[in-house]
């Protein structure tokens, strides 16, 4: 069965070669036609290797090391990509993905040969992740002497959320591969205008969104599951998949000016490029174990060293292409400095000197290392930098997005300026004065208030009157939600950071701790077993006001795997959430107590409902363009007998 | 213990207040700061290993001897070297480039574009201002 599996991933590898020259030559159908089968194939091995997690065939290497009979059925199937090989799989089975979806959906009108060469490309692409998975990484090898049960799959990955994390990050990190394929094809075809930047932009935000909702994914899993109370922890793994979201989001931005206007068709390309080359440092960084991190789940340095080796093959032959093409990209109208475009360059500024700031706090230790020095670069680092630096572009933001292509008139800037300085002194006095928060958090909150109150300012003023709100374009919508989940992002991150309440509490049974506000009391100790593991489950109490809330944090035991974790209750409520992490236990004079972690995390939800509106906001703006029309459509028909005055 | 937990300012009352010692803040804040010598990728105030409960308790007894924060970032430097410090200092060609650089590429990047604007752009009167929503259906 397996064999069926590894021979559908050589036929794969086969066609998608195919796919690359078909497509380079200019192809459409028949490259068209060769990624639609590669697809096809590599669904048919990335079954097989399901099929055998499923089955528990320990005979297979992969599963022997990374499964067990005991495991329930979700871990069984997301087993299969919660290692090193099988996450390659799926790695290889999303870019298939993408080549086939470029397949059906790439129909630029009167351009089949840039359809072509992008699917020629993407061909390439996933014919050089193929020639990883099967010579540098293959999930088939069979063992001579198969165990009779399995090592089973690292406990902290045995989650909900871990199982859905990696095919969406890799659907973001991968959907880059075809944003490359696009920006590889415009160069070859000398085609980045308008039309091209409108392609890429929808393909660029079925990247992003996946991206988002996998680096959130991720982070609410951290925060539950490895029991610190924290969702980010500045770790190089997480940096790893923050590079390529930032580098999206300067493109999504930058796309703007080259569709609407034909500019910075330069900048958009080379993006797109270090989008995708970004996407696979990320892998390379998590791959190879040279930084440590408390994420990595699946390491081995020397296939980092060949993904190395791939990145600066694939990314160096496209920046080489860029170098002889680039000259050639127009640019759109002029522009004043103080202007859409100019302030959409301060943007894409903003975002790239964070991203490269990220990358140097990330890498420096190496670095440092390599000059004899032991340093460590930690989240301290990231707050003095990175967030100032992103200030930068948030305070601008509401002033800057209703700036007029070209040139802008300056006469309101004071009436901006007035309202922001207005913000900040009434949360300044009310932060400060009245509630005793830090100056820095009052102002964070005001930050926060003045990119939602912006954000709907601009939205009303562009609808010019109320009712014709729902007139306006999906991507005005879009745009709006996205900056208002900025907004508000920032006050959960504000709020969250600044206001955390933390203690450890060291408890018998019967004994009660005040812990913010609520007095939790130890019930019951426990001992229960699930399917592939044994806990202690402790029993407490929680209560305020006329509130009582039952929370049963535990410690679970995975004997298979010789590891603990920590399962933390959490009670949600609008305020925060009350967070339980159960630690140690002791006996202190013939009495048996126990530690636990205990956390207030205020308005933590903001911070992942933050995000999720960003990818929202992505999402609507690049809903299908028939959608959009047909609206238009219909607002049109019910405008004119209305009478109203065309625009 | 950390202080407070102030209400969000939209909300009329607040969240929750339970004051104590600016002190234990402090030392919570270090202890985010300061690497376990024994883990991965973890400070003291998340490592569960023994060592870390060490590195806290160290911390506490500093604060509670009247140490400045920068001292016992000193102490434990001088102790288990610049490794344990998440807030590198800025010393040495390293150090400056480390705290620099982002300042340094915000502040260049901005005369480079800014450079490359000018290098192309017309003079003031030929350049026309359209507004934002009457490109909004595009192309």
């Amino acid at each position: 069965m397996i064999e069926l599996g590894h021979f559908a991933a050589i036929l794969a590898l086969c066609l998608s070669a195919l796919q690359g020259m078909q497509g380079l030559r200019g192809r459409r159908g028949p490259a068209g036609m060769l990624a639609l089968m590669a697809f096809g194939a590599m669904v048919v091995s990335f079954a097989t290797l399901i099929w055998a997690f499923v089955r528990s065939d320990f005979s297979l290497a992969l599963v022997a090391n990374n499964s067990h009979t005991l495991k329930p059925f979700l871990y069984k199937v997301a087993g299969t990509w919660g290692n090193h090989e099988g996450s390659m799989a799926l790695w290889c089975l999303v870019t298939l993905g993408f080549g086939a979806a470029g397949a059906l959906l790439l129909k630029t009108p009167e351009r089949p040969s840039f359809d072509a060469r992008a699917l020629g490309v993407q061909g390439l692409v996933a014919a050089g992740s193929l020639a990883y998975l099967l010579f540098a990484s293959s999930p088939f090898l069979r063992l001579v002497d198969p165990p009779l049960q399995g090592a089973s799959l690292n406990p902290l990955l045995q989650d909900p959320a871990l199982a859905l994390h990696p095919p969406m990050l890799y659907l973001g990190y991968v959907g880059y591969s075809f944003v490359f394929a696009l920006a590889a094809a415009g160069l070859i075809e000398n085609s980045v205008d308008r039309v091209w930047a409108k392609t890429v932009r929808s393909w660029a935000m079925a990247a992003f969104v996946p991206l988002s909702a996998g680096i959130t994914l991720g982070a609410i899993w951290a925060y539950y599951e490895l029991g610190w109370g924290g969702w980010w922890f500045w770790d190089p793994v997480e940096n790893a998949s923050l590079m390529p979201w930032l580098i999206g989001a300067a493109l999504m931005h930058s796309l703007i000016v080259t569709e609407k206007r034909g500019g910075f068709a330069v900048w958009s390309v080379l993006l797109a490029v270090l989008a995708f080359c970004f996407s696979i440092l990320g892998a390379f960084l998590v791959r190879s174990g040279i930084l440590t991190s408390v994420h990595a789940f699946a390491v081995d340095p020397t296939r980092g060293l060949v993904l190395l080796i791939g990145l600066l093959i694939y990314g160096g032959l496209a920046l080489g292409l860029f170098a002889v093409r680039a000259p050639l990209l127009k640019g759109g109208p002029p522009w004043a400095a103080l202007s859409r475009e100019g302030a959409l360059m301060g943007n894409n500024l903003v975002l790239i000197v964070a991203t490269a700031t990220v990358l140097l706090g990330t890498l420096f230790p190496l670095i440092a290392e390599g000059f004899g020095r032991q340093m460590s670069v930690g989240e301290p680092y990231f707050r003095l930098t990175f967030v100032p630096i992103m200030c930068v572009a948030l305070v601008a933001l509401p002033v800057v997005q209703a700036w007029s292509w070209g040139r802008v008139d300056l006469s309101a800037i004071w009436k901006w300026a007035a309202a922001f300085a207005g913000i900040c002194l009434v949360f300044a006095a009310l932060g400060v004065g009245l509630m005793d928060i830090p100056l820095f958090a009052a102002l964070g909150l005001a930050l926060g208030a003045w990119l939602i109150c912006g954000s709907l300012w601009e939205l009303k003023r562009r609808a010019v009157t109320w009712p014709r709100l729902s007139r306006l374009p999906l991507r005005v919508w879009g745009m709006t939600l996205a900056h208002i989940g900025l907004g508000v992002f920032v006050i959960g991150a504000v709020v969250e950071t600044s206001q955390r309440y933390e203690t450890t509490l060291d408890m018998a049974l019967g004994d009660s701790t005040r812990v913010a506000g609520w007095t939790v009391t130890l019930e019951d100790m426990r001992t229960v077993e699930g399917p592939n593991w044994f806990s202690d489950r402790a029993t407490l109490t929680a209560r305020r006001g006329g509130q009582s809330v039952r929370m049963q944090p535990e410690k679970r035991y995975y004997p298979a795997a010789r590891m603990p974790t920590t399962e933390t209750a959490i009670h949600k409520s609008p305020s925060g959430d009350l967070y339980l992490a159960l630690g140690d236990r002791r006996v202190v004079d013939g009495q048996v107590r126990w530690t636990f972690r205990a956390y207030f995390n205020p308005l933590i939800d903001l911070v992942f409902g933050g995000v999720a509106l960003m990818a929202l906001g992505g999402l609507i703006s690049v809903l299908p363009r028939r959608l959009a029309l047909a609206r238009k459509r219909a607002t049109e028909t019910e405008a004119l007998p209305a009478g109203e005055p065309a625009e | 213990m950390k202080a407070l937990i102030a209400a969000l300012l939209f909300l009329s009352a607040p969240i929750a207040t339970e004051l104590e010692g600016a002190d234990e803040a402090r030392a919570q804040a270090l202890m985010r700061e300061i690497r376990c010598v024994a883990c991965e990728n973890e400070p003291i105030s998340q490592s569960t290993s023994e060592i870390a409960g060490n590195m806290r308790e160290r911390v506490r007894v500093m604060i509670s001897e009247g140490a400045s924060d920068e001292e016992i970032r000193d102490w434990f430097e001088g102790r288990y070297g610049e490794f344990v410090l998440f807030r590198p200092k800025a010393r040495g060609p390293g150090g400056w480039l480390l705290w620099g650089a982002p300042f340094l590429l915000l502040v260049g990047g901005a005369a480079l574009g800014y450079g490359v604007m000018r290098g192309r752009s017309a003079s003031a009167e030929e350049i026309q201002a359209i507004a934002p929503e009457d490109l909004s259906d595009g192309i």
